[in-house]
């Protein structure tokens, strides 16, 4: 038996060596190219709006400023509007420094923070196709608290909890970020959830035992709107399905429409953020 | 009864008359057994030599046939397929029983009785799109990692898809994987897979026989749509004492089997269990306090068969038999608890009694059980998720054979369903927070069922059949009316046309989230806003006998299908209220003009040969690729198997396999954008965007596995070695495909991240050549 074990291991050894990997030529469905829509209109920011065009999936990328300006879509009329105003966005480019953002359509008018608005976007390609969407400006959710726990079994590493109300009377949905550090950097979590499963108005958020002394992190929880859920819950089972066989393959659910074929999402920013630097 | 039984048959059919018996006949009847362990023998052939009567046993061993009375000796020729033929001689003056017992050939090297009833009788047989498989050729053929599969060798079989290499995954003329209606002793298996679908939960230890309806259903089965696989167990020797197992490379197995009362009651017992855990276990423990040390999770399956039979009278059986099996993945550390276990129970217990010689009664109580569960607990939260089915089911069921031109089957079931959809639940340990989801579902089904096989005349057959079968619940209420009609007509001895219609209805749903077999998946109820699934199929083919040896098989079918469920894009099946949000309804249909089979079945070279050209489509769901029809995943046009087994001498055999299919389907993306997000720098350079669903199909698919048996035997016991080797010629199969994504460092943002430059398709294959060997042994 024990002879067995040894040649069954040798044999697992030798399988898993085995290169079972290797570059294959194939022909992907004829695509044709789709304007594409970032828009989130945060309270207290400018008006502006990201438009570029989507590729084959094959085509060539750069890095350069000729494929960056091949990429944004410029020429456009847009306008987005609300409470009876028209506010029309120039095609002018806009950054956003922290984390860093692009936009290649700008406005100087400030998004109000008044919750329940709706806004609504029109947009004119210059082939004189439209593209139009619509969103609300959801109430602000604020974080309740943010506890830091030391682990039982060492006390030099420690987590945060974040606390929410959720507003058991109403369905909502959430967008949770955690990044260490600073901003700019990758988030260590980054997930949807909604409360239809809850069973308490307190949801809490929490994290490993990953935490040192020193440490910053940062805890976000946005409120988002069901179309934004959807919109970012499908790019995120695209980006896994593409790279993953086994997932389910999911088309991009837009909030954007027209005659232009659009993809893309038209939608608020509200959320609360706390910053805890461990003692 | 008999009576009863006319009455019946009068107003449903309208040919009682026919039915009626003469003084003038005498009626023979009995169990055929197998010589050497009392095992009862199904589809074993009785004849009357000259007489052109005869008949074939059921799956109890029971068979009846008349003839007529008369003061001359008759003889009866008793065949079965690998067993001695025998000849008995009696006297019909009136009915009478007579149990026998074959006794096996003793080597594929002694010379070999051609056994041109059984082949003849596959001919004559209403019955079509049926295969059974034998453990004792299961088990010489090469199979991956030394694991005999019954299931796999299904796949081999024309008419029968696998879906993904290495898996046990069955999907038969264009059905789903979750259109089989698996049942071993009558029991339904809902999850007939271990390790993801790398391994069957059918022990071939403790498999007696396995069947395979494709088409043409038997009216006494019901529930599903595409197939029906039904596995009997061994029921254990009464004569004497055996000790059987095997060690593999994957797992070992162990079986006792003897009588408790000798010729008249017997016990089996088969266990098996992987052992990859106790290498990990060694592994993670050589490694113990070594801080860059992942451990292994730990893995393993095992299950258990048991049975035991009683000849309780001349006329009455009890047959009491059970499996549980399950696959157990666990990973535990200080701060981690993570356990996740699935698998199934069944129990059932049968009870045969013989009314007369033409009347043969079952009476079953099953029990099955399949669940699943996830728990991870950490510090301070738990987590748990789980699924489970249970059904009670009842059955009764009547073979009735009033005279040689009819044999009639009747009864009926009722099964009790109780499930447990995705219930979930999460939180932390002071109950400040807390989520629950899943929901609680029972439903009721039942089928009533009459069928007669019905010699015209010496070369019209007929099965007329029909079931009623129904659902009920909280929320729905259905009944189905499904007619089974199939037809024989023999142009000679050798040679007949067939043709079948069957309509099938399912009202127990598999939700499967991916193409592969996940234990996660979840059965569901028919309820008000899921109707049942149902299925018409129509099979026309010939069946030609060459020489004796040869049986060549033509059919062709077409299915269609109804209430097909799918998934909504980006459906989320856990942390749901109302699940039924999540599903989409459409039809499908499945065709065939080619489905060839050539097996020969005795000889120093056996085998078969099987080849299917298929197309399979799903549409019109209102939400799926707006409406159109597309290929499912396992549309798969050429499937091609070659299975030879050859016996030099006594102790050595050889065996080979070959496959060929057409490549799985896919979707893969057509296009993709750029998307900064919130996030912005980094950002989310690649974003997939998939169009039209199911438009590539993968290269094609091919494989030949060969194997070497060495038999030998000591002074107590038979032993062999099995040399098997998979993918013999190391093809790399497409397992699947990606894209990869080709990336260089960039400054941007601050900091440095690493930025797109191309794109390249990459092919994962699974395995490449795999030795292994096995042993066997029977004490």
């Amino acid at each position: 038996m024990k002879k067995l074990i040894v040649y069954s291991a040798f044999l697992m050894l030798f399988a898993g060596a085995c290169n079972l990997t290797r570059d294959v030529e194939i022909e992907l469905p004829d695509y044709e190219q789709q304007p594409v829509v970032e828009c989130y209109l945060e309270p207290g920011k400018p008006f502006r709006l990201l438009l570029s065009r989507s590729y084959s999936f094959f085509d060539p990328l750069g890095l350069d400023s000729s494929f960056l300006n091949k990429t944004l879509l410029q020429g456009a009329s847009v306008a987005i509007s609300y409470n009876g105003q028209r506010v029309v966005l120039d095609n002018q480019f806009s950054f956003e420094p922290e984390p860093l953002k692009l936009f290649n359509y700008t406005a100087s008018e400030i998004v109000p923070a008044t919750p329940d608005v709706e806004y609504t976007l029109e947009i004119t390609l210059p082939d004189g196709t439209t593209i139009t969407g619509s969103t609300v400006m959801l109430p602000f959710v604020p974080i309740d608290s943010v506890v830091v726990e030391f682990s039982p079994t060492n006390d030099t590493i420690a987590r945060t909890l974040m606390y929410i109300t959720d507003d058991q009377t109403k369905s909502n949905s959430y967008r949770r970020m955690l990044h260490y550090g600073n901003l700019d950097s990758l988030p260590q979590q980054d997930f949807l959830a909604n409360d239809r499963f809850s069973t308490s108005a307190t949801v809490a958020f929490g994290m490993g035992y990953d935490l040192s002394p020193g440490d910053t992190v940062f805890n976000t929880i946005y409120h988002i709107t069901p179309q934004y859920y959807d919109y970012l819950e499908s790019v995120q089972l695209a980006i896994l399905s593409g790279f993953n066989p086994f997932a389910q393959p999911s088309p991009i659910k837009s909030n954007v429409t027209g005659t232009a074929n659009p993809l893309g999402i038209f939608t608020c920013l509200v959320y609360d953020r706390n910053r805890t630097i461990m003692e | 009864m008999q009576k009863l039984l006319l009455f019946i048959s009068f107003f449903t059919f309208g040919y009682g008359t026919l039915l009626a018996q003469t003084s003038t006949n005498a009626t023979i009847s009995g169990v055929i057994r197998d010589d050497e362990n009392g095992e009862t023998l199904i589809g074993a052939t009785v004849e009357a030599v000259g007489l052109r009567k005869g008949n074939v046993s059921n799956e109890y061993g029971f068979y009846s046939f008349t003839v007529p009375v008369a003061t001359d000796s008759i003889t009866l020729r008793f065949s079965y397929l690998g067993y001695e033929t025998q000849e008995r001689r009696l006297v019909p003056k009136g009915n009478a029983k007579l149990d026998v017992s074959l006794r096996p050939q003793g080597s594929l090297l002694e010379e070999v009785t051609i056994v041109a009833n059984q082949l003849s009788e596959k001919v004559k047989s209403t019955e079509m799109s049926i295969t059974t498989i034998s453990t004792k050729e299961a088990k010489a053929l090469p199979a991956l990692f030394g694991e005999t599969d019954l299931l796999k060798i299904i796949q081999l079989k024309p008419g029968v898809a696998s879906g993904t290499e290495g898996t046990t995954g069955i999907f038969v003329r264009g059905g789903g994987n979750d259109q089989n209606l698996i049942v071993l002793d009558e029991a339904v298996v809902y999850n007939p897979n271990h390790l993801f679908g790398f391994f069957s939960t059918f022990n071939p230890d403790a498999v007696k026989d396995l069947k395979i309806w494709k088409g043409g259903f038997p009216s006494q089965y019901g529930g599903r749509l595409s197939s029906v696989i039904d596995v009997r167990m061994k029921e254990g020797n009464n004569k004497e004492y055996d000790v059987a197992g095997g060690v593999g490379l994957i797992s070992s197995r162990l079986t006792i089997e003897g009588p408790i009362q000798k010729e008249k009651s017997s016990f089996i017992v088969s266990g098996r269990r992987t052992y990859a855990d106790l290498i990990t276990a060694q592994i993670n423990r050589a490694n113990e306090g070594n801080p860059n040390y992942n451990p292994i999770p730990d893995y393993y399956f095992y299950d258990l068969n048991t049975k035991v039979n009683f000849q309780l009278t001349e006329k009455d059986r009890l047959f009491l038999s059970g499996y549980f099996g399950r696959d157990v993945f666990k990973f535990n550390n200080e701060d981690f608890n993570f356990l996740f276990d699935w698998g199934n129970t069944t129990g059932t217990a049968r009870w045969n009694h013989t009314f007369g010689p033409k009347l043969f009664s079952n009476t079953t109580f099953t029990y099955s059980d399949y669940r699943y569960r996830i728990r991870n607990i950490l510090q301070g939260f738990s987590f748990r998720l789980g699924s489970n089915i249970v059904d009670a089911n009842i059955k009764q069921d009547f073979y009735y054979q009033p005279n040689n031109q009819h044999t009639m089957r009747f009864g009926g079931n009722l099964t009790w369903h109780d499930f447990r959809v995705a219930r979930l639940r999460a939180g932390s340990d002071d109950g400040q927070v807390s989520f629950e989801s899943g929901e609680d579902f029972t439903g009721t089904e039942f089928g009533v069922f009459f069928s007669d096989d019905w010699a015209v005349s010496d070369r019209v057959k007929l099965n007329l059949g029909a079931r009623l079968s129904g659902w009920n619940n909280a929320t729905s209420n259905y009944a189905r009316f499904e007619p089974r009609v199939s037809a024989n007509y023999a142009v000679s001895e050798n040679f007949s046309f067939k043709a079948s219609y069957a309509r099938m209805n399912q009202y127990v749903h598999l939700l499967a989230s991916s193409g592969l077999s996940l234990p996660t998946d979840i059965w569901y109820p028919s309820t008000d806003k899921v109707a049942p699934e149902k299925s018409d199929q129509v099979a026309v083919g010939t069946t030609v006998l060459i020489k004796d040896k040869v049986l060549i098989t033509w059919e062709a079918w077409y299915k269609k299908l109804y209430n097909q469920i799918d998934f909504i894009d980006g459906a989320e099946l856990f942390g749901q209220t109302n699940i039924e949000t999540q599903l989409t309804f459409g039809d499908g249909y499945a065709y065939s003009p080619l489905e060839l089979e050539i097996e020969k079945k005795d000889g120093r070279l056996t085998g078969w040969i099987g080849y299917t050209l298929a197309w399979v489509k799903r549409g019109r769901f209102p939400v799926i690729n707006n409406g159109d029809y597309f290929s499912p995943r396992f549309d798969t046009r050429h499937n091609l198997s070659v299975v030879a087994l050859y016996s030099l001498n006594r102790h050595w055999q050889f065996t080979a396999t070959y496959v060929y299919t057409s490549g799985n389907i896919s979707w893969l993306p057509a296009g993709r954008f750029t998307f900064q997000d919130v996030q912005g720098a980094p950002f989310q350079p690649v974003v997939p965007v998939f169009g039209q669903r199911n438009t590539f199909r993968y290269p094609a698919y091919m494989r030949a596995d060969l194997g070497i048996v060495y038999k030998f035997r000591t002074k107590r016991s038979e032993q062999d070695l099995t040399l098997s080797v998979y993918n013999a010629t190391d093809r790399r199969n497409p397992y699947f495909l990606y894209i990869d994504v080709q990336t260089q460092p960039a400054q941007i943002g601050g900091g440095t991240i690493d930025v797109p430059t191309g794109f390249q398709a990459k092919q994962v294959s699974l395995f490449p050549v795999l030795p292994t060997i096995t042993w066997n042994f029977k004490f």
